[in-house]
Parts: C-alpha cells; sequence; structure tokens
C-alpha cells in the first residue's frame, strides 16, 4: 500500500468520512477536520509511519492532504537513510 | 457599591524576582526567554526555548522547614503574597485576620512534583515515594501556605480556568469584598510548568513555538513561561482608614464561556468577557487607554482577539494601545493574568506602556496599534486585562488609575 493510500485512510477513520471524498488538494479544513481534530490525525499518522511531522509541515489551514504525504514520504526517506 | 483599591503587588518570573524589577524589565522591553536549563534541551522539539525562572533559592525567602513541603508553584505565591503583603503594609491581626480572603488562580500547579513522583514509580520502579508529595502537588497548596503563612483565616481557595485562572481570582476576591463578605483579599495566580512532561504535552498539542511574537505576521505559537504575581485587594475605605498608599482601582470584572470549542477561541466569548467587565466597572469603551492583551502568538488566539476588541470597542479601538507581554516573560498559564496585572498596574501608575516584543510586520487579521518593540509614554487613566481559557473560560479586569 502507498503512503498515500494508508494517509488517506486514516484521515478518512479518525474524521469519519467516505475515503473517496479526500483528495490530493483537499486541507484538513476542506474536510472539515478542525482544531483539536486535525491535531489528532496528525497524531495517527505520527504512530501509524513512527516519525515525527515538524509543526511547519503541519499547516492545518492551507496545507494540502498532499503536502502532508510528502512530509511523511520526507520523513520515511530519512529514517530509512540514517 | 464599596470600590476596591489594590495596595500591594509582588512578582516572580523570568523577568525577575520582584514585582519592581519585573516592571522595570517590561518598560526596558527585555525578555526573560531563552533555551531551557532545567531540561537537556535536545529532549524538546524547536530548541526548548522557554521564559524560565534562573537562580531561585527558595530558602532565601521561604523558612526552610515550610519550602521543603512546597512545590515550586507554592514557593512563587508565597514569595509574591509576601512582597505584596509587606508593600501594602496591611496587618492581619484580630478580625482582619478572619476578614480577609486568599484566591489563587492556578491551572495545574505541582507539575514538578508529579513529574519527580512518576518518574521514580514508573522509570526507577521505586520502592517508596516521598511521603510530602501529595501536600506538594494539591492544586490548594499555594492559598493554604499564603494564608499559614501569614495567619490569613478567611475565604481561602485555589480557582482553575487554565490560563484564565489569574482573572478568575481577581473577579471572585473582588465579588467577595463587594458583597461585604471580607474586607481585603491577598489574590492573584501562581504556575510552574516548566518540567520535560508538561513541556511534551504541550508539544503534542502544536503550539509551542522557537520564539512568540504576538500580533505579527510570521507569528508561529506560544513559548511557556512560570512565576506568580499577588496582589493584596480592599475595599477604599479600609484602605483609607490603615492610611494605605493607593496603587490602583479594580474597577470591574467579567468572565464569560464559549460553551464551544475545547481549544480554539472564540471572538464573541472573548467580546462578552470584556463588554461585562467594562459594565462592571461603569466604565465607558471610550474610557479605555490601554488593553492588555492575552496575546499569545498563536495564529487563532491574535487574529480572534483583535476581532473582539474591534467588537467591543468600535471606533475607538483604533486609538487603543494593545500589547502583549508574554514575549517577555512566557505564557505562564494560570499566573499569566497575575504577571499581565503588573504591566497594567505599571501603565496607570507611570504612565509608560509596554511593548510586544519580537514583532516583524502586520498581519492583516491584526490591525491595531500593538505598541511594537519599544515601549511608550503616555498617560493611561484606564485599562483593561484579558485573559482567555482552553475549554472557553474568559475573564477580564478593567482597572483605573488612582488619582
Amino acid at each position: 500500500m502507498s503512503t498515500q493510500q494508508e494517509t488517506f485512510e486514516i484521515i478518512a477513520k479518525q474524521a469519519k468520512i467516505d475515503i473517496d471524498t479526500i483528495k490530493v488538494e483537499s486541507t484538513l479544513k476542506d474536510l472539515g477536520i478542525a482544531s483539536l481534530d486535525a491535531i489528532e490525525v496528525i497524531f495517527d499518522l505520527e504512530e501509524h509511519f513512527d516519525v515525527t511531522l515538524p509543526n511547519e509541515d503541519t499547516d492545518f489551514d492551507n496545507g494540502t492532504v498532499g503536502h502532508l504525504v510528502e512530509a511523511i514520504d520526507r520523513q520515511l526517506a530519512a529514517k530509512n537513510a540514517g | 457599591m464599596r470600590r476596591i483599591v489594590i495596595t500591594g503587588m509582588g512578582a516572580i518570573c523570568a523577568l525577575g524576582n520582584d514585582a519592581a524589577s519585573t516592571w522595570k524589565a517590561m518598560t526596558q522591553a527585555r525578555s526573560g526567554i531563552g533555551v531551557i536549563e532545567r531540561v537537556p534541551a535536545d529532549q524538546l522539539r524547536a530548541g526548548g526555548v522557554v521564559a524560565e525562572i534562573k537562580g531561585f533559592d527558595p530558602t532565601s525567602r521561604i523558612a526552610e522547614q515550610r519550602a521543603a513541603m512546597m512545590d515550586l508553584a507554592g514557593q512563587y505565591a508565597l514569595v509574591a503574597a509576601d512582597e505584596a503583603i509587606a508593600q501594602s503594609g496591611i496587618r492581619f491581626e484580630g478580625e482582619n485576620a478572619s476578614r480577609t480572603a486568599v484566591v489563587v488562580g492556578t491551572g495545574a500547579s505541582g507539575e514538578a512534583t508529579r513529574d519527580d513522583q512518576y518518574r521514580r514509580l514508573y522509570a526507577d520502579n521505586a520502592s517508596r515515594l516521598h511521603p510530602l508529595g501529595i501536600v506538594k502537588m494539591m492544586i490548594n497548596a499555594s492559598a493554604s501556605h499564603i494564608s499559614m503563612a501569614h495567619g490569613i483565616t478567611g475565604p481561602t481557595f485555589v480557582v482553575a480556568s487554565a490560563c484564565a485562572s489569574s482573572n478568575h481570582a481577581f473577579a471572585q476576591a473582588a465579588m467577595m469584598i463587594r458583597s461585604g463578605l471580607v474586607d481585603a483579599a491577598v489574590a492573584g495566580g501562581t504556575e510552574a510548568c516548566i518540567t520535560l512532561g508538561t513541556l511534551r504535552a504541550w508539544e503534542a498539542m502544536r503550539v509551542l513555538a522557537p520564539e512568540c511574537r504576538p500580533f505579527s505576521a510570521g507569528r508561529r505559537g506560544i513559548v511557556l513561561g512560570e512565576g506568580a504575581g499577588m496582589f493584596v485587594l480592599e475595599t477604599l475605605e479600609h484602605a483609607q482608614q490603615r492610611g494605605a498608599t493607593i496603587l490602583a482601582e479594580l474597577a470591574g470584572a467579567g468572565m464569560s464561556s464559549d460553551a464551544g470549542d475545547i481549544a480554539a477561541p472564540s471572538d464573541v466569548g472573548a467580546a462578552a468577557a470584556m463588554r461585562a467587565a467594562l459594565r462592571d466597572g461603569e466604565m465607558s469603551p471610550d474610557e479605555v487607554d490601554y488593553i492588555s492583551a492575552h496575546g499569545t502568538g498563536t495564529q487563532a488566539n491574535d487574529s480572534t482577539e483583535t476581532r473582539a476588541i474591534h467588537q467591543v470597542f468600535g471606533e475607538h479601538a483604533r486609538k487603543l494601545a494593545v500589547s502583549s507581554t508574554k514575549p517577555m516573560h512566557g505564557h505562564a498559564l494560570g499566573a499569566a493574568g497575575a504577571l499581565e496585572m503588573i504591566a497594567v498596574m505599571g501603565a496607570l501608575r507611570e504612565g509608560i506602556v509596554p511593548p510586544t516584543l519580537n514583532y516583524l510586520e502586520a498581519d492583516p487579521a491584526c490591525d491595531l496599534d500593538y505598541v511594537p518593540n519599544v515601549a511608550r509614554e503616555m498617560a493611561v487613566s484606564a485599562a483593561v486585562s484579558n485573559s482567555f481559557a482552553f475549554g472557553g473560560l474568559n475573564a477580564v479586569v478593567a482597572l483605573r488609575r488612582w488619582k
């Protein structure tokens, strides 16, 4: 399974939305995930992939789900390189 | 209605170990924020930046036996209360003891004690814990020690509303004095939250930043601080009878609850508390010269607070000086309103408004006069101090210069 697929599944589960409504260009805000729920989504992703996402990679208002996937991939690559 | 005046103040925070040095640092635009020393900085994200109190020796200011029974939160509260009581000259003999209240605002207290206990229990597998753990970490300890150290026997308790705790404490003290229940109160707030456990918990909320720049473009969040501010409040009559020096008048207090989100701020709730404080203090919005803002440095708080100020003050909002002293003493959570009261008292008494440090440039969502980076000399005859808490709990106090 790809990072994107896994990320979408985690977001869908946490936000209780249909996975088909999630697009790469959606922001968490667009998906109706606000405030603490958004922080929880990030936490779930960090736990699932065992990575730490810096604050600047998790802009809930402007950052898209695509950006999140890229940020996770960057952390995974860094982890595997280390 | 009984008028309430302030006759003593005390403080300890990253800016100084007393009220005078704290205020002086505020006028000089100094910051107490830096890299943490209590915990290895590499155990924290964002460089481990906090506003720590350094070089505090509790036994130099508190009897050794008492200090040993106290968490830092209690020690901070007691030294600030001692200072305020000494300045005010108030005595608690005879009936005065039972006619005085102690109200301390605090969000958590006892964090260092809790951290130590649980490290011993879970990490060191200790077979026994220190017997004073409970009396050190109980949230009411700071109020109890102020009462015990000074023989104050009136209503004594702690109020907890996270970052609004101190202002809620001032409000409770004011209501008790006005109702005739007591004639005086020692009121303020304390917090000692600079521990690995607390910092990691705040980190997890993604609100900590490597710097604090309220209302500015490029702001990224809060920097935690610690400390205490304590004040002596009494009726005007009580103060005049004993020939006390009056520092300022506590005109009113307003409280509200957002009944909305557990973390996200609300302009409606903030505006309601400001309006309530003005109404309670019989103060028209146009009278206010200075607002000591909650101004945490998060994206959400600062734009929301700005909107709320516009709603309450209308045209007059643009004429207000609005500043946040959090870039100097950090966000001290339950003690925030008490430390910011030092800023308000100084502004009223000396005609200097402390600045909002680290201000880079305007954010379109924050379009007021935030007194950027440099203190300003201006006459302040009335001021408002805002505190808005997680959980949607808001408390605002309104003060007047004493002429």
